[in-house]
């Protein structure tokens, strides 16, 4: 018998209409242009999973993340959390997670911490009986309790991070989702949240994390898996050690000249460990990419100089993440 | 790390604590605005007094009175003002509850607790119609007062009527709340509500000196009955002798209470399909 995952996308799409509000709807009479935020996503995450969605802003993780917790609905597709049909029984997946969510205005402003928890609590089902202990474990989990009477204006945005996350906790849900948990948090609390989630909740107490972030290194550092998320596709995934392998041993240089060679893209390409050459004839320049730290640039160079021509500078293109989400989108 | 078994099952307690927990919330919420909370009841104060001296310059007439009797200008209105707060409440309660959990960026959060979306939507009233309920036994105090004669009530059938028209209006308050859902802004249903019960709905004079074709208008509308039927009840007049309105009212609920509940429902859904619940 295969076990039931924690969460399952079966080619899950969504759309967000491109303007609002009744006037648009006239003006298109009743179809309103739509912009797609996610295309025929599938993806499985396992339970006692750390899940991390990598990608750019507007990649499409916070969608993928509302999906889960049913606050959106898909175009298409399906989705299961632990088994229930998300636009079935609502209520019953709602029972399951607990959503961090990345909104700073989550809270009622003119309650405290403690107000405000209680209110959430009780709507996520814990007992009243329970409620104040349970309050008083997830604001020390957070470390919170010198602000638990604090008025929620009062506090700075990595508190209001890290109630957030408290507020997640509150009914100790099997699978948690979190919606950039770091964001805005000092380094001494991101230090430790990262540690809560990799060693407390998913190592001893055995929980599935979805995680989104933009911060290749967290997703590197903390993830059991990793999805790298861009414009509305899954580009890449598995455990961050094989995509580093697979994708993250790439690199790009942008080669100029003193003149361009009809041949001497084809002699670039024909060297080993080169992996595509793009020309602009304009700028005289090449755009190699090509295996990291190895002896290819080298053999590159050597390739290019033995054509006559004379080069002119070597730069490296874009930063890391950029570079890593435009590799996994070439090479999809 | 707490055991699961904090965790209550959906059941009648759960669904208690629940909406125990919206009281609360908009209980501290509307104590958090104290200048707010207390100039409500000075208001009160003066709109009594403001109608007792204009009583004054009306005598008593057989249209203000029940079943022939004579009585006060000051008795009708104040009983009829008095009741066309629950008619305010009913209607406004549920849109400014949605409203302002849009507004505060808290209604997602809301939304992504396993809470089943009429207990949300009915529960987010109570506190108002508790305050309500209470500024009205003040208003009526202070108008007691002042001469306002309650002697004759019967307490079982102005229940009745309370509940009925609460039951009655409240579905157009989440009608109205369904309508903030999609378009992002209070509509003026309040206000045109508010507007028919002061003209056609014999709030500030009787239905009977409107013209005969407006005395049909008014007879659709709601609030006519609530009226009639709350002022029968302030005259001694019994359930038996007030079952049109009754009837007529409890119609009207059982109508429009599915279709407003369906209506929210395919708000919320709509809501979710372009992903503007979190938009305001």
């Amino acid at each position: 018998m295969t076990a039931v995952p924690a969460i399952a996308f079966n080619a899950v799409s969504k759309s967000f209409p491109r303007v609002y509000g009744l006037t648009a709807w006239l003006k298109h009479h009743g179809r309103v242009p739509r912009r797609q935020a996610l295309e025929d996503v599938s993806l499985t995450i396992a339970h006692r999973t750390l899940y991390g969605l990598l990608g750019p802003n507007g990649a499409g993780k916070t969608t993928t993340l509302k999906l889960m917790a049913t606050l959106s609905l898909p175009d298409r597709g399906s989705i299961t959390i632990d088994g229930v049909d998300v636009g079935r029984q609502p209520e019953e997946v709602k029972r399951r997670i607990g959503l961090c969510t990345s909104e700073e205005r989550s809270f009622y402003f003119r309650l405290t911490a403690r107000e405000n928890l209680e209110f959430f609590g009780a709507l996520a089902g814990l007992r009243s009986c329970h409620r104040a202990n349970r309050i008083a474990e997830v604001i020390d989990i957070v470390d919170l309790t010198d602000a638990i009477d604090q008025r929620f204006s009062a506090y700075s945005s990595g508190m209001r991070v890290r109630l957030a996350l408290a507020r997640a906790l509150l009914a100790d849900p099997d699978i948690l989702l979190l919606d950039e948990p770091t964001r805005g948090v000092d380094p001494v609390h991101a230090d430790a949240i990262r540690c809560l989630m990799r060693d407390e909740f998913v190592g001893r107490h055995g929980k599935t994390i979805v995680l989104t972030t933009n911060v290749l290194d967290e997703a590197w550092a903390v993830c059991d898996e990793v999805a790298i998320i861009n414009a509305g596709r899954i580009v890449a995934n598995g455990p961050p050690a094989e995509l580093q392998r697979r994708i993250g041993g790439r690199v790009r240089y942008a080669i100029s000249f003193d003149r361009l060679h009809p041949q001497l893209a084809d002699h670039v390409r024909s060297v080993e460990g080169v992996f595509a050459v793009s020309v602009d004839a304009t700028a005289q320049t090449l755009s190699v990419e090509l295996l990291a730290g190895s002896r290819t640039l080298t053999h590159v160079l050597q390739a290019v100089t033995s054509n006559g021509v004379t080069v002119y500078g070597i730069r490296p293109l874009g930063d890391a993440l950029l570079e890593l989400f435009r590799t996994t989108e070439d090479a999809r | 790390m707490s055991s699961v078994s904090t965790i209550a099952r959906p059941s009648v307690g759960a669904a208690a604590e629940k909406i125990g927990a919206i009281f609360l919330r908009d209980a501290r919420l509307a104590v958090s605005y104290p200048m707010s909370f207390w100039l409500g009841w000075v208001s009160i104060a003066g709109q009594v007094l403001a109608f007792y001296f204009m009583s004054k310059l009306i005598g008593p007439s057989r249209s203000f009175g029940f079943g022939g009797r004579p009585g006060s200008y000051f008795d009708y209105v104040i009983v009829n003002l008095a009741f066309v707060e629950f008619q305010t409440v009913a209607i406004s309660s549920f849109q400014r509850a949605i409203r302002s959990d849009q507004m505060l960026g808290t209604l997602e959060a809301v939304l992504a607790t396993p809470t089943s979306l009429p207990l949300i939507v009915l529960s987010s009233g109570l506190w108002a119609f508790t305050l309500t309920a209470v500024e009205v036994a003040v208003y009526l105090g202070i108008a007691t007062l002042l001469g306002l004669n309650l002697a004759h009530t019967d307490l079982r059938t102005a229940a009745i009527f309370l509940l009925l028209t609460v039951a009655c209006m409240s579905p157009v308050g989440v009608l109205s709340a369904a309508s903030i859902m999609t378009f992002k802004q209070l509509g003026p249903t309040n206000w045109v509500a508010n507007g028919l019960a002061m003209l056609l709905g014999g709030v500030l004079f009787p239905v009977s000196k409107l013209p005969v074709a407006l005395q049909y208008v008014s007879w659709m509308l709601p609030i006519t009955h609530a009226l009639n039927g709350i002022r029968g009840a302030v005259n001694g007049a019994t359930l038996v002798q007030l079952a049109p309105d009754a009837l007529w009212l409890a119609g009207c609920a059982a109508l429009l209470l599915p279709v407003s509940l369906l209506a929210f429902s395919h708000a919320v859904r709509r809501a979710k399909m372009d992903g503007t619940l979190g938009h305001y």
